[in-house]
Order: C-alpha cells, then structure tokens, then sequence
C-alpha cells in the first residue's frame, strides 16, 4: 500500500470519534466483521488507529477505498462543511430526463478527467435516489490534494445540486460544467443560499419544510388561548392580552406551526442612500449610496427571528426581509435602492 | 362584727365590691327558675322543629319515591328523546367518516381559512399508496401556498400551464403524474422486496422510477445466464414502459430458444406490470418442477 494512501487513512481514522468507531467501519465494509473483531478496540486511540491501518495494509487498500471511508465520515460530520446550493435549469420543452446513475458517474468524472489529468473522483449512492461525489482536485504538475476535497450532493432529477466550500475557486467553472452536463441540464447557477446544515438547506429548496394540511383526519385546535391562561391565578388580568393574542396570531401565519429549518445566518449588504428627516444634515447630502453590511447570527437563525415578536423585542409583523428567507431560498441579499 | 374584720382585706372599695357580688347573686338565685324555664322552652322547641323538620323529609322522599314510579312507568316517551339525540350524533359521525372516507375516491379536499387543502391519494392495483396535499390560496392569482409534492414531478410546469385557468385540469393532471409515479414505485418496490431471489445484481432506479437497469434469472436458482433488461417510462403519466431493451448475455445467445425467451420477455414487460412477469416467471418455474415431480 501507498504510503500517502496509509497516512490518509490513518489521519482519516484519526478523525473518528470513539463512540462512532464501529459504526462507521461497518458502514466502510472494508475490512470484515471477523477481522474487526480481532482488534481491541478498549485500548489508547494511537494504538488502535495502528492495529487498523496495519489490516488495511495487508487487505491492500487503495486510494479508491481511502476515499470511501472519507466520504463516509463526512456523511457522519456534514455540519463540519459549509455547504452551497447550485440550481441548474433546462431549456423549456426538454424531453422526459431519463437519468441513468452509471451514466451520470462515468459523464461526471470523464468531463473533469478531460480537463484536468489530477483528480480523484468518488462516488458514494445514497437514499432517495441520491449520489455523494468527493472530488480531489491536484493541478498540471501536482497530485490531487486529499486533505482538501470538494463534496457534491445531488438528487436525480432534481435541479439542484449542494456542494461543500471549495478553497480552489479557479476549480468552480468545471465543476460546474461537470454537474450540468451529466445531469442533462443547461445552465447553472449559484443560488444566495448557504449553511452548515445540508438537511435543511434540502428542505428549504425542495419546499419540504412545512408538511402540516389541513385533512377530515385530523381535529384541527380550536383558536389557542394564551398559554398564560392556564397557569395564571384568575386574579391576575392581562392588560395588553389583545395586542399580544394579535402578535401571536401573525407569528402564526408568518412562520407557521412546523420546525423552521435550520440555518445559521442571513447577510444584507445595503447600498442605499441615507434617508434623513433632518434637512442639511452631514450625510443628508452625500450623493454616492452607504455602503454597509448587516450580519444576523444564530444557532438557530429562524427559530430565534420566529421568537422575537412574542419576546416583546420587535413588532409584529416582521420585516418581510427577514420572513422571506425559507421562501425565497435566500439568505444573503444585496439592496440597493430602486 | 365581721365586718369589720373583712374591711381590713382590701380596704373600703373591695368591700363594696364584695356586697356588690352578693347582691347579683342573690337577684341571680331569683332569676333562675325563670331562666331555667325558659331554657327548657327553648329545648322543646328545638325538639319540636327536629320532629317536624324530620317529618317533612319522610314526605319529600316519599314524594320522591312516587315520582320515580310514576316516571318509570311513563319511560318512553324519555328514550325517544335520547334516541333523537343520538341519531343526531351518529349522523354527525357518519359524516365525519363519509368526509374522511373521501380520500378512496383518489381527490378530496378540505375548506381551510384561506383557501382550500387538495389530497391526491395515489393507488396502484387496488392498493392505497401515498398521499400527497396541495394547500392552495383563493386569491387573484390562485396560488400554492405549501405542498408535499416530492420535488421531482413538475409541479412548476402544470401549474403554469393550468393552475390559472382551468383549475380541473390542473388537479386532474397532478392526479396523472402523481398516481404514475407511485405505480412506477410500487412495481419497483415490490420487485426489490418479493423477487430479489430473481435478481442477479442490485436494481438500478432514479427518483421517478422512469428508467429501471436490472440483471435477472428465471430461475432463482438456476444455472442459466441472466438476462438483462432496461425499462424506459418516457410517458410519466404511464405506469407501464416506453421501451424494453432485454439481451442475453450467455454464450449460446445464437440459439433460438433463447432468442424466443428474449423476446417473449419483451413482450411480457411491455404489457404487464414488473411484478406479475416475475409472479408468472415463479408460476411457470413451478410448472417446470412440478412437471419434473409427475
């Protein structure tokens, strides 16, 4: 075995907490249960990561099956990337899109091969019809980089396609060029969208966030009282109970009753003139636009704006700027004044 | 002389006092026997209104009792009127159920505060598959609001084409798409989980189960070559294939019998639905073995 294929897998396997361990060499399936049961797995990290590589040695892994179990952790780990979202589109009155999964592989990886002769391209099937490509991108003269690789995550015949940050910006146009082409579409183009977390990034652009219908089935609750209601002595009287029943009832409609999906941030970047009251202020004069950017953060950025009505901390309802986001597929925004 | 004496404890005031105490309680020993009496009036009195008051709640459960009797004798006319109202409630419930039993007719809907919440219940052969919902908006334009359509059928497409003029058509459309599709799934499921053991290799499928690659035997256990076939839906709105390549890979592939097989398979997946060829392919192996047996 490549000595370069040995220290990936070991600084791969290092990665790996202790607790997933197990888990992730099962889903790896490379070395078998008989075997893995031969290692002890109670003693010091450093030692087992060595009795490990050595067996990989001897069943001879590749560079291929290194790559493997990287696409595996990262699957595991996918909130350690930050990932983009590309939609692509075809010209209209396309015949029916009869993706072939074998065919999307072989046009991927032939359009990159084409152009760059070091590259390591991967693929890994996953549920609902999806495929995880990890591409290592090395240059003319130089090996493909395995430390630093891109991850692409696309559903068949779906338009759009997720991939991780990739340090290499020259890179983007043929992987762009890659995913279009293989997928049988036309253009493609970066959406304003990104996040850590690839699963509500799919929610979001795949309109699967909200799943709560009205059905016969299912007993709809009757206008929901406050909360406070119930554990208030009756003695207590509300005064502002109208006016918080109305925050709460535009809470309601704007983000409705489901878990908003989960992103981390939304970014403005203003160009617009100042607008002042004041006439013959400093800035009431200045023709050229401010420029500025306004950066909201959260652990959990629409379950936090969600909350700011009913907190009492902004009025309802909120700026649509900020509503907009799952519906619009968006989260950083560029206003300049009309 | 002993008052005199008594003076000398406490002085003039507490004598007076003492003849003050003496006094009251003489006048007290006068008063008594009245007292007495009237308490004992008072107690005769309470005894009396106890006697009545007990007498009275004889004849109230007496009363009670008559009641009860009379009522129970004059029972039906009461059952009429709970049966009334439990006719009223069954009627609600049958409705309920009527509202919810909807759903088989394949589109069914529910009014909802801004519009109105479509379900289109896909079904293949008889057997109820998923639903999936539109909640549309009645406004101008008439817009979706939310869907649980899986992102693959073109929803945007049919949308645009009719959602604003010919409502019908665009339900009955989606209705097209969808119920295709869960067909298309449903014969591929059912072939990945009731004839694996048909199956030389994992089958090859995508989101709209519109193209199918597998590799297969007609005997699970045989020892001939399999045959690989390649299903093309190009209709979506079909749940049966476009085209059907099959080949045989074995090398005998010249002779005829084989050559018949290849395209009596043809035939069969271009008419039949995936499992029911596999079904009639078990049905016919098991001729063979019982042919075998006699």
């Amino acid at each position: 075995m490549d000595e370069t294929v040995a220290e990936f897998i070991k600084r791969t396997i290092l990665k790996i907490p202790m607790t997933e361990m197990m888990t992730i060499l099962k889903a790896w399936d490379f070395l078998p249960e008989n075997q893995l049961q031969t290692v002890n797995f109670r003693q010091r990290k450093e030692s087992l990561v060595q009795d490990l590589v050595l067996l990989c040695e001897s069943k001879r892994a590749s560079l291929r099956d290194a790559a493997l179990l990287d696409i595996i952790y990262t699957q595991f780990h996918r909130h350690q990337k930050v990932w983009d979202v590309f939609q692509m589109s075809k010209e209209p009155g396309e015949d029916v899109d009869l993706f072939d999964m074998e065919r999307f592989k072989s046009s991927f990886e032939k359009i990159l091969r084409r152009a760059l002769k070091n590259v390591t391209v991967s693929f890994r099937d996953a549920e609902e019809n999806a495929v995880w490509i990890r591409i290592a991108w090395g240059t003319q003269y130089r090996k493909p980089n395995q430390y630093k690789p891109v991850y692409v995550v696309y559903y068949s015949q779906t338009p759009y396609a997720f991939t991780s940050f990739c340090h290499l910006k020259s890179n983007a146009p043929l992987l762009s060029q890659a995913l279009t082409v293989a997928s049988n579409h036309h253009k493609i183009v970066k959406m304003d969208l990104r996040s850590r977390y690839l699963d509500s990034l799919k929610a979001i652009v795949f309109k699967q966030y909200n799943q709560k219908f009205e059905t016969h089935n299912s007993t709809m609750p009757l206008q929901e009282t406050l909360e406070l209601d119930m554990h208030m002595d009756s003695r207590i009287i509300h005064e502002n109970r109208i006016e918080k029943e109305r925050v709460q009832r535009v809470t309601q409609e704007t983000f409705g009753d489901y878990p908003q999906p989960r992103l981390e941030f939304a970014q403005y970047k203003l160009e617009t003139k100042f607008k002042s009251d004041f006439h013959g202020g400093i800035l009431a004069e200045r023709k050229e636009p401010l420029r500025c950017l306004i950066k909201f953060s959260s652990p959990h950025l629409l379950e936090a704006l969600k909350s700011l009505a009913p907190a009492g901390i902004a009025d309802a309802p909120l700026s649509p700027l900020l509503t907009c986001i799952p519906n619009k597929g968006m989260n950083y925004f560029k206003i300049r004044d009309k | 002389m002993e008052w005199a004496n008594d003076k000398s404890k406490g002085g003039v005031l507490a004598h007076l006092e003492r003849l003050e105490t003496q006094m009251s309680r003489s006048c007290k020993n006068l008063e008594d026997p009245p007292r007495e009496t009237a308490e004992s009036d008072l107690g005769t009195k309470i005894h009396k209104l106890r006697c009545l008051r007990d007498k009275l709640r004889a004849e109230v459960k007496q009363r009670q009792a008559r009641i009860k009797a009379s009522t129970a004798s004059a029972e039906p006319d009461q059952t009429l009127e709970i049966s009334e109202q439990e006719a009223v409630g069954g009627k609600e419930e049958n409705m309920k159920a009527i509202l919810q039993a909807y759903r088989f007719t394949g589109l069914s809907g529910k009014r909802t505060s801004r519009g109105v919440c479509v379900c289109i219940s896909t079904a293949f052969e008889g057997n109820l598959l998923d639903s999936y919902f539109v909640d549309l908006v009645i406004q101008k334009p008439l817009r979706i609001h939310h869907h649980s359509v899986p992102v693959f059928i073109p929803l945007e497409e049919i949308s645009a084409k009719y959602l604003q003029t010919n409502i019908q058509h665009f339900l009955f459309c989606l209705c097209e798409y969808l119920n295709a599709y869960a067909g298309r799934k449903y014969q591929a499921d059912q072939l990945q989980r009731d004839f694996a053991a048909f199956l030389a290799g994992p089958l090859q499928r995508n989101s709209l189960c519109n193209l199918l690659s597998f590799t297969y035997k007609v005997e699970p256990q045989g020892r001939s070559f399999p045959f690989c076939a390649r299903l093309l839906y190009k209709d979506l709105t079909t749940t049966l294939p476009t085209d059907v390549t099959i080949t045989y890979q074995g090398t005998d592939a010249s002779s005829t019998s084989w050559e018949e097989q290849r395209a009596s398979h043809e035939n069969l997946f271009f008419t039949k639905p995936l499992h029911q060829v596999f079904t009639s392919f078990a049905r016919n192996g098991e001729r063979l073995d019982m042919s075998l047996v006699s």
